[in-house]
């Protein structure tokens, strides 16, 4: 009974200076509505550059030799029978609805050179059709065609290094590597297309020829530096390392890295933004922690009449600190579930299709070996959301908490003395 | 009513001395208050602004406690307990009212009215019929629905009677309860408040400035910078 006088009170009391309380109530909500967006839009990014980054790198999950990592040699590759063993892994019915798909590549460091000019390369052998549906570089094609299934000279190749070299499609050129037996040996190759990704580095350094013309030039049949897999998303990254370790167990021809191992530098990168973004969340919820801590102050300090008459007829401080304490929490909670309707309003309603910032940018953006597209599409995480409406409920709490304590602190003579 | 708390009198002091250390001398008060009120007496208090009315009130109330002295409500020493029963015992057996802005801005007339019992857990029926009655007896039907701010200065005063005897207590400590009130409404209050002390028995001990209030208490107490300097039992003129 006693609870139910406190909570009618506090309940009403909230409703009762409407405009302070819906002015707050306001404040609180943009500001969780904002988190909940800005949440979303980091999300977006960092999916994308997750996602941009894997496919022209080793995907989420790489399969590769145990010393390929570090040193980037072919003499570091999986032989014929490890790359079968890791394709029977990815067969694996707990990897269905998890693998999206996978490809084998096999990639040297070289030179390519034409008559005109020699530059440094990253040549990687490709399954044509297995890489047209992985890989971004296809879908950028600027001239040409992409590999097609039987091409064996063929050569995809960068705007920048086609002009360096002074190639157009049709020409030869010669890429130069160190082959499996230790010998350095030449490739003739023609080129097919050219793709533009507008990033330097990569329209300049990186060639696709077909695996099996790799792999006879190498000198190394059957084999691949990498097995790079796609996941359906990039947060089940574990799960699919965890699963395919376990299969590929005892096997010490093969290691299985996660993005974040492969790409230390995505990683990286992904977490000095969640730190920028924690900054911006921090003076966020303190901003909102003030509004809370200020409504109900106010509140406490023009109604210490009201809360004297309380203790006069009855209540003791604890009591009148409960009420208090209420006040704050009814205020957070109907200032979360609208702030949470709104950002999902908001961001659902006007970036459904992302948020272009290409207007801020000048070209393609580049990071960790990814393109980033100046796109965005939010993303909403069942638990990013929880987490903010949780974070935003234990500021609205702590916020109360020094009210509720002032106001069972009160001296009830002098309170009484107090014109409202 | 059940407002029995042990021996005849519902109110007794010794030697109570409230000091406020202020510079450059402490304020005494209240000072050397020594005082019996009798279970269904109706005492009033008058004496010049200052002259330590609300503090005696105040201090019988258990809303604040002497610098020294002893202080007993019934055969319970409120100047020994902690907040924590005092609230209790203000809840159950002491009702308070005030000047002006007595009620709750939030709750109706009747929601103000029933507060206490809420607060003691008796239950809805017992609840509504004890405030039905009361509001029949103090003109109040039909403003139950009415929150404070629709009603008038009068009207608010007799819900926070009615909030007061509601709880059936030992003892009502009002503070100069009709000086925002006009003659009529003042009068009309009175005559409310002789009727629940004839009627219910309830012990009511207030402070006034208004001498036609005066006139009607059976006990007139008159203070002076803390003490009391005449002490008169009367029938009171009617």
């Amino acid at each position: 009974m006693k609870a139910r006088a406190l909570f009618k009170l506090a309940a009403r009391s909230v409703g009762r200076n409407a405009r302070r309380s819906a002015l707050t109530a306001a404040a609180m909500a943009l500001g969780l509505a904002l988190l909940i967006f800005s949440r979303a839009l980091a999300e977006g990014g960092h999916e994308q550059w997750i996602d941009s980054a894997v496919r022209l790198g080793t995907g989420h999950v790489a399969i590769q030799a145990p010393e390929y990592l570090e040193t980037g040699r072919i003499e570091h590759r999986l032989d014929s029978s490890e790359v079968a063993r890791a394709a029977g892994a990815l067969e694996a019915p707990e990897l269905s609805g998890l693998v999206a798909r996978w490809t084998q590549r096999l990639s040297v460091n070289g030179l390519a050179s034409s008559a005109a000019s020699a530059l440094p390369v990253r040549v990687e052998g490709v399954d044509p059709e297995r890489e047209a549906a992985f890989s971004t570089l296809p879908g950028l094609l600027q001239e040409g065609r992409y590999l097609e299934p039987g091409d064996k000279l063929a050569a995809f190749i960068g705007v920048e290094l086609a002009h360096r070299l002074e190639l157009e499609v049709g020409d030869r050129f010669v890429l130069t590597a160190q082959a499996a037996t230790g010998e350095v040996e030449g490739q003739l190759a023609r080129v097919v297309g050219t793709f533009r990704t507008g990033v330097q580095e990569i329209d300049e350094g990186i060639v696709h020829v077909p695996l099996p013309t790799a792999r006879a030039w190498l000198a190394a049949p059957g084999a691949a530096t990498t097995v790079a897999v796609l996941l359906a998303s990039s947060r089940r990254t574990d799960e699919a390392v965890e699963t395919l370790r376990a299969r590929l167990d005892g096997d010490r021809g093969i290691r299985v890295l996660g993005w974040p191992e492969a790409q230390p530098d995505l990683e990286s990168g992904v977490k000095i933004d969640d730190w920028g973004d924690g900054i911006f969340h921090t003076i966020l919820f303190a901003i909102v922690a003030l509004a809370i801590l200020n409504a109900v102050m106010m509140s406490v300090l023009s109604r210490q009449r009201e809360f004297g008459i309380l203790q006069a007829i009855g209540l003791t401080g604890m009591d009148t600190s409960l009420v208090v304490f209420l006040e704050g929490l009814f205020l957070t909670a109907a200032s979360g579930v609208a702030g949470m309707l709104l950002g999902f309003a908001f961001t659902w309603g006007f970036f459904r299709n992302g948020l272009d910032f290409s207007g801020m940018v000048s070209s393609e953006m580049e990071f960790s070996g990814g393109i980033i597209d100046p796109v965005i599409v939010p993303i909403f995480h069942f638990g990013q959301v929880l987490l903010s409406a949780v974070t935003i409920a234990i500021i609205g709490t702590l916020a109360s908490l020094y009210p509720a304590w002032r106001a069972s602190r009160l001296d009830v003579a002098e309170a009484m003395k107090f014109e409202q | 009513m059940n407002n029995s708390l042990g021996p005849d009198w519902a109110v007794r002091t010794e030697d109570v001395w409230k000091v406020y250390p202020q510079e450059p001398s402490p304020v005494e008060a209240v000072r050397a208050l020594t005082l019996e009120v009798e279970r269904g007496d109706f005492v009033a208090m008058a004496g010049p602004s200052g002259s330590g009315k609300t503090t005696v009130l105040n201090l019988l109330g258990g809303l604040t406690q002497p610098t020294r002295g002893r202080i007993w409500i019934g055969g319970r020493e409120t100047t020994a307990m902690n907040a924590r029963d005092l609230a209790r015992l203000r809840l159950e057996h002491i009702g308070f009212v005030f000047q002006a802005y007595n009620l709750l801005p939030v709750l109706t007339a009747l929601e103000n009215a029933e507060f206490t019992l809420l607060l003691r857990g008796i239950p809805d029926d017992e609840r509504r019929r004890r405030i039905e009655h009361l509001f029949g007896e103090m003109g109040l039907a039909g403003l139950e629905d009415r929150r404070p701010a629709k009603l008038s200065g009068g009207q608010q005063q007799r819900v926070a009677f009615a909030r007061a005897v509601a709880g059936e207590p030992a003892l009502v400590l009002a503070d100069e309860p009709t000086a925002n009130l006009d003659s009529v409404t003042a009068v009309a209050l009175l005559e409310i408040m002789q009727h629940l002390n004839q009627e219910h028995g309830v012990t009511f001990v207030f402070s006034t400035h208004d001498p036609r209030v005066m006139e009607q208490a059976r006990r007139r107490i008159r203070l002076v910078d803390g003490s009391i300097t005449e002490d008169v039992r009367s029938a009171p003129v009617r």
